[in-house]
């Protein structure tokens, strides 16, 4: 799949090659673009083939629910087109007090009006969805059936083919080291494997987001700190045991699902940093333990494969920083996504290709302004779990 | 005496058990798999895509025991009445017990050493008495692989006495048998090496810890090399050696280094032939008959696979290390005082595959430097001056005929990643190890990787020409043996 060589030119380079450099790239090509990605390792291997597979429509503003829908609608697509794993399992909160239930009736009625059909349902309706909850402690669940999951591996893998066949170049273990700069003008990228000449470039690089900035001389304030978060999978049990990503802010600020393989994946709200280390610690087993047998008793006895770590690349306000940066010819950043990345990656994808290519676009780009922060406009705290 | 019972077992300790509704002749305390061997009943459990597994191969045994399903049947002892049932990997226990679970367990010691084979027992020799010391095993006995040898080692001789001697510790070495340690964590100046034993948390602190944590044998690949009756040389010695049953009344032998089971399948009379390329094994829920690749058909009910041992890389690469490939296989790089990294030394055939007494030399040089560390006085260069005496033994690069295998039946891992499954994925242009185990699952099972990774890069390299060397082999996460939810998920 991904062309190992180095091209001497490219009309648009993305640096990063995550579910969001290569959807970019998937969507420029797709337009007709000349598009190349550089990727310091291997495609998916920075935070992408880390998380945590959820899909979801259920945020707390209008920006990020308007922007998941189209996400959604986009992952349905392709899911079908490119076949890969992409299932509308649906999301599910366990509420646990009045407190709760009354700020996700508000959410969910952000989410009423553009169309996404979450609705409060009983903890006994909750039951029948996932048999294996315990509800003693549950008093109603906001459920969206159309929110899911996807596979990482093959939505990233799908997706580096198709833009490779549209004519995109994907060059892996091949590392930006420097900008050409002459007059304000990006004139090329210089790597540990030889210089490419380029005008247009877009920086996908989420956790390391600062350094390629810092590296480009972008003096605008642009925030992102690299933060640990760590995830766990069990054994495989029998398919459809787990269907919905399910989320319980009362136990860790866990979610939990079962990932298509069959093994039961997610995390806790255990945050470490800002770090670049991304060792796995033996805390996180214990807490993710502790809370994930009280939302699901029978996971006591699955044994634990694997624990591992990914980064939220995160911004004041846990929203992504999308747009073009004026100071510097034509380089636009895509990055800062706070744990939802890979959920958002088709329409992020769209957003920026309309930016390079028609310089607006319909979706909510403004709310991921860069320069939200040098104006002290931040966003509501976009809903965050893990 | 059972079919398959190469000694009398003690009649006090005979029971009934029932498998699948049938009664079976059983010793208490005895191990499920063996008991069953020993009535020739090779086929205990399924994997998720309905294949028929054995518990000496690969894969995990999980079992029904008295209506309780996902139970280990590889740990399970034997109790009288016992009814037990096969299962799918992927069945589980829908309604469990709740308890707050044990209070864990902790120590502090100078020294942890994870592996008590003989390169970990020649570690806690050379500093036995001096420094602190946690032993950790996984297995129910000391001596590692060298225990289940009946024939005389090199340097050595008997392998019992040898190991009886060598376990008579000092007071300052506290034993952990059955105990499986999870990882190696950075706590400041001490590393934390969680443990699990039957369900039991344990949390050691050590400001020195030892990998003394051995080598695995290779897995072969052939068409239903996962089938019940294939058995890894190490199971197949300990059936014999340590529960004194026969693998199989005839046997065929396979790999490159047959010698390491034929002299114990002569020293029990056991009836085997050597049969140098394996391309098939079938039958109907065992082991019946084997053809190698001329089409030779050899009539036997189970077949050994003595094709060598490789480093178990994954606690060297969880703690840290880096690894690389040489001799044929992937070792840790070590520096001049055997470490991946300050504190954390490597001994045995964990650094490189030699023999039993060669292992035993490197472990008592690492207690040398590990003593000098604390301040005593050592003299590490009389044991490296030895161990210069061990060329590791080189591993011939193995001749998978790739393309004359059906490569459905081919596994490379117990957790249903066939031949096929791997070559769909490099036939579609993607020849990343990284991304083809994510791809297919290889190597994220049960085992992590300890069995099936280095076939998954052999495969690789083979297929896409880059040299095993030049791959990108994934790191193991912690915690390095599976462990239930349950023993890590308590509070205090």
């Amino acid at each position: 799949m991904p062309t190992r060589s180095l091209p001497e030119r490219s009309e648009i380079t993305v640096i990063g090659g995550g579910i969001v450099g290569v959807t970019i790239a998937h969507e420029l090509a797709k337009r007709g673009e000349e598009v190349t990605v550089i990727e310091k390792r291997f495609i998916g291997s920075g935070s992408t083939f880390r998380c945590g597979t959820g899909i979801r429509q259920q945020f707390n503003d209008e920006a990020n629910v308007q922007t998941m829908k189209r996400s959604v609608e986009l992952w349905k697509k392709y899911s079908e087109e490119y076949d890969f794993s992409f299932e509308q399992t649906g999301y599910l909160f366990l509420l646990y007090d009045d407190r709760e239930v009354e700020t996700f009736k508000r959410n969910i009625a952000i989410q009423n009006r553009f169309g996404v059909p979450t609705r409060l349902i009983t903890p006994e309706e909750a039951k029948e969805i996932v048999p294996l909850l315990d509800i003693s402690e549950v008093v109603a669940a906001s459920w969206n059936p159309t929110d899911g999951k996807a596979s990482p591996f093959q939505s990233t893998a799908k997706f580096a083919i198709k833009a490779e066949e549209f004519g995109a170049k994907l060059v892996e273990y091949t590392e930006v080291k420097d900008f050409i700069i002459e007059n304000g003008e990006i004139k090329g990228l210089k790597t540990d494997r030889g210089t490419i000449k380029t005008g247009t470039v877009i920086n996908a690089t989420n956790a390391w987001a600062k350094l390629i900035n810092a590296m480009a001389g972008i003096r605008t304030k642009i925030p992102i700190e690299p933060y640990k978060h760590q995830a766990v999978i069990t054994q495989p049990i029998e398919r459809g045991s787990i269907m919905p990503m399910v989320i319980s802010f009362r136990y860790g600020h866990a979610y939990l699902t079962q990932t298509a393989h069959g093994g039961v994946i997610g995390g806790v709200g255990y945050e470490l940093g800002p770090t670049y280390d991304l060792n796995p610690t033996y805390e996180f087993m214990r807490e993710v333990s502790y809370y994930f047998t009280k939302i699901i008793p029978a996971l006591r006895e699955l044994l634990i494969l694997r624990t591992w770590a990914g980064y939220y690349a995160k911004t004041p306000d846990s929203n992504p920083v999308i747009g073009k940066i004026n100071e510097l010819g034509d380089y636009y950043i895509a990055a800062g996504f706070s744990g939802h990345g890979f959920m958002m990656a088709p329409a992020v994808a769209e957003m920026v290709a309309d930016l390079v290519t028609k310089g607006k676009t319909d979706l909510p780009a403004w709310w991921y302004d860069p320069y939200r922060f040098e104006r002290g406009e931040l966003r509501g705290q976009a809903l965050q779990m893990g | 005496m059972r079919p398959l019972d190469l000694t009398e077992k003690d009649p006090s300790k005979r029971i009934t058990i029932y498998f699948e509704g049938k009664p079976y002749e059983a010793y208490e305390g005895e191990k499920f798999p063996v008991a069953m061997l020993a009535n020739g009943v090779y086929w205990l459990t399924m994997s998720t895509e309905g294949r028929k597994r054995g518990a000496f191969t690969f894969g995990p045994l999980p079992i029904k025991v008295n209506g309780v399903k996902n139970v280990n049947g590889r740990k399970l002892k034997l109790m009288d009445g016992m009814k037990i049932e096969r299962q799918r990997y992927d069945e589980f226990q829908e309604q469990v017990k709740i308890d707050e679970g044990k209070p864990v367990l902790r120590y502090v010691v100078d020294v942890a050493v994870i592996g008590a084979g003989p390169a970990g027992l020649g570690v806690v020799e050379e500093i036995g008495g001096k420094l602190t010391v946690a032993l950790i095993d996984e297995r129910t006995w000391l001596g590692g692989d060298m225990w289940l040898k009946g024939v005389e080692q090199e340097g050595f001789g008997d392998p019992r006495e040898v190991i009886e001697k060598l376990t008579d510790f000092p007071e300052n070495v506290r034993v952990f048998l059955k105990t499986s340690a999870l990882g190696v964590f950075d706590k400041g100046e001490y590393f934390l090496v969680p443990a699990v034993r039957n369900d039991q948390l344990i949390e050691f602190m050590a400001k020195r810890v030892v990998l003394a944590t051995g080598a695995v044998d290779s897995i072969m690949l052939f068409e239903n090399n996962d089938y019940p009756g294939v058995f890894r040389r190490s199971d197949a010695l300990e059936v014999l050696n340590l529960w004194n049953v026969a693998p199989g009344r005839k046997v065929a032998v396979l790999g490159a280094f047959p010698d390491e089971i034929t002299a114990e399948l002569d020293r029990w009379g056991i009836d085997y032939v050597v049969v140098p390329n394996p391309k098939r094994v079938e039958g109907k829920e065992r082991v019946e008959r084997l053809i190698d690749e001329n089409g030779n058909v050899y009539e036997v009910d189970a077949v050994i696979m003595a094709d060598g041992r490789i480093p178990d890389i994954n606690p060297v690469t969880q703690a840290g290390g880096k690894l690389r490939f040489k001799r044929g296989y992937y070792t840790p790089i070590l520096d001049d005082e055997h470490r991946i990294r300050d504190g954390i030394y490597v001994a045995g055939s964990a650094a490189g595959i030699k023999p039993h007494y060669a292992n035993y030399i490197e472990g008592k040089l690492v207690g040398a430097y590990i003593l000098s560390e604390f301040g005593f006085e050592a003299e590490p260069c009389v044991y490296r001056e030895k161990l210069g005496d061990y060329e590791p033994v080189a591993r011939p690069r193995p001749r998978f005929q790739l393309d004359s295998f059906n490569a459905e039946d081919v596994h490379l891992c117990g957790c249903d990643v066939s031949l096929k499954k791997v070559d769909d994925v490099v036939k579609a242009g993607i020849t990343d190890l990284q991304i083809i185990k994510r791809l297919t699952h290889l190597a994220m099972g049960f085992c992590q990787g300890r069995f099936c990774l280095f076939n998954g890069a052999q495969v690789v390299s083979q297929r896409s020409g880059l040299p095993m060397g030049r791959l990108d082999i994934p790191v193991a996460r912690p915690p390095i043996k599976n462990v239930k939810m349950k023993v890590v998920a308590g509070r205090e």
